[in-house]
């Protein structure tokens, strides 16, 4: 089993783990991705969205276990076969709730091609926007070292 | 041995409004959105489809570049797995008639 170990700097990412969990805390109930299949039956819409809500949180509850007593100790947060495919959804969901909540006065064209001054934004903005490409990176990480892991799973 | 005379026609029962508008040929479309990565759509379409990397980056080019692309198309029950499985991944995707078969 591949295993990737990392180590962040806790005075960068600590303080980016109150936002995350808030972010978190509001996908409760809600799919970060618009739900889009208007004909379903009212039974089975709701079966449907139910199983993707379980799904979401799940992989968010996985998440937020790298953030243990070892991170606040010693920074480091690993990543296997067991939770890459999870906290790479994970992070796809936070993302998309913090560009709906935090980060709407940014372009589609800054968020996707990171032509972002961050020094220009004010605090609140430019937090949210740290913990965006924060999970960026951790999404690449995974993706580099465990797609093959990911594509076998 | 069973004879025509013995045989019974079954009419086929009358489709409702709903089946008729499920049956045929359905196709899920992947919209652009500005937050997922591009490599991550493409480890996406890799897993979920199966695709080679050269497919899944072709698709991933097309949803970027066009908004959208077509990346599977066939019936309706596989094709309501398929969008389940990219809304689990986040994707944004909805399916549409083929109405071109």
């Amino acid at each position: 089993m591949k295993r990737v170990e990392v180590k962040l700097s806790l005075a960068v990412v600590a303080p980016l783990l109150d936002l995350i969990k808030r972010m978190v805390d509001d996908l409760r109930g809600q799919l970060a991705a618009p739900h889009s299949l208007q004909d379903l039956d009212e039974e089975l819409g709701a079966a449907w969205k139910g199983e993707l809500l379980d799904d979401q949180k799940e992989d968010c509850h996985r998440f937020l276990a790298l953030f243990d007593r070892e991170f606040f100790a010693s920074g480091m947060v690993a990543f296997d076969d067991h939770n890459a495919e999870s906290v790479l959804r994970a992070c796809a969901a936070i993302r998309l709730r913090l560009r709906d909540r935090e980060l709407r006065g940014l372009s589609d064209d800054a968020l996707e091609g990171a032509g972002v001054d961050v020094a220009q934004l004010d605090d609140a903005v430019q937090k949210a926007y740290l913990c965006y490409v924060f999970l960026a990176t951790l999404q690449e990480l995974i993706i580099q070292h465990l797609d093959s892991a990911i594509l076998e799973g | 041995m069973i004879t025509s005379s013995a045989r019974t026609d079954v009419a086929p029962a009358p489709r409702t409004e709903t089946e008729r508008a499920l049956a045929g040929i359905w196709r899920v479309v992947v919209l652009n959105d500005p937050v997922n990565l591009m490599s991550y759509v493409v480890l996406v379409f890799r897993k979920v489809f199966g695709f080679d990397e050269p497919t899944a980056r072709r698709h991933m080019l097309e949803v970027h570049e066009q908004g959208r692309s077509v990346v599977w198309t066939g019936l309706r029950e596989k094709a309501e797995a398929y969008v389940f499985t990219l809304q689990q991944w986040h994707l944004t995707v909805i399916l549409e008639p083929d109405e071109t078969r």
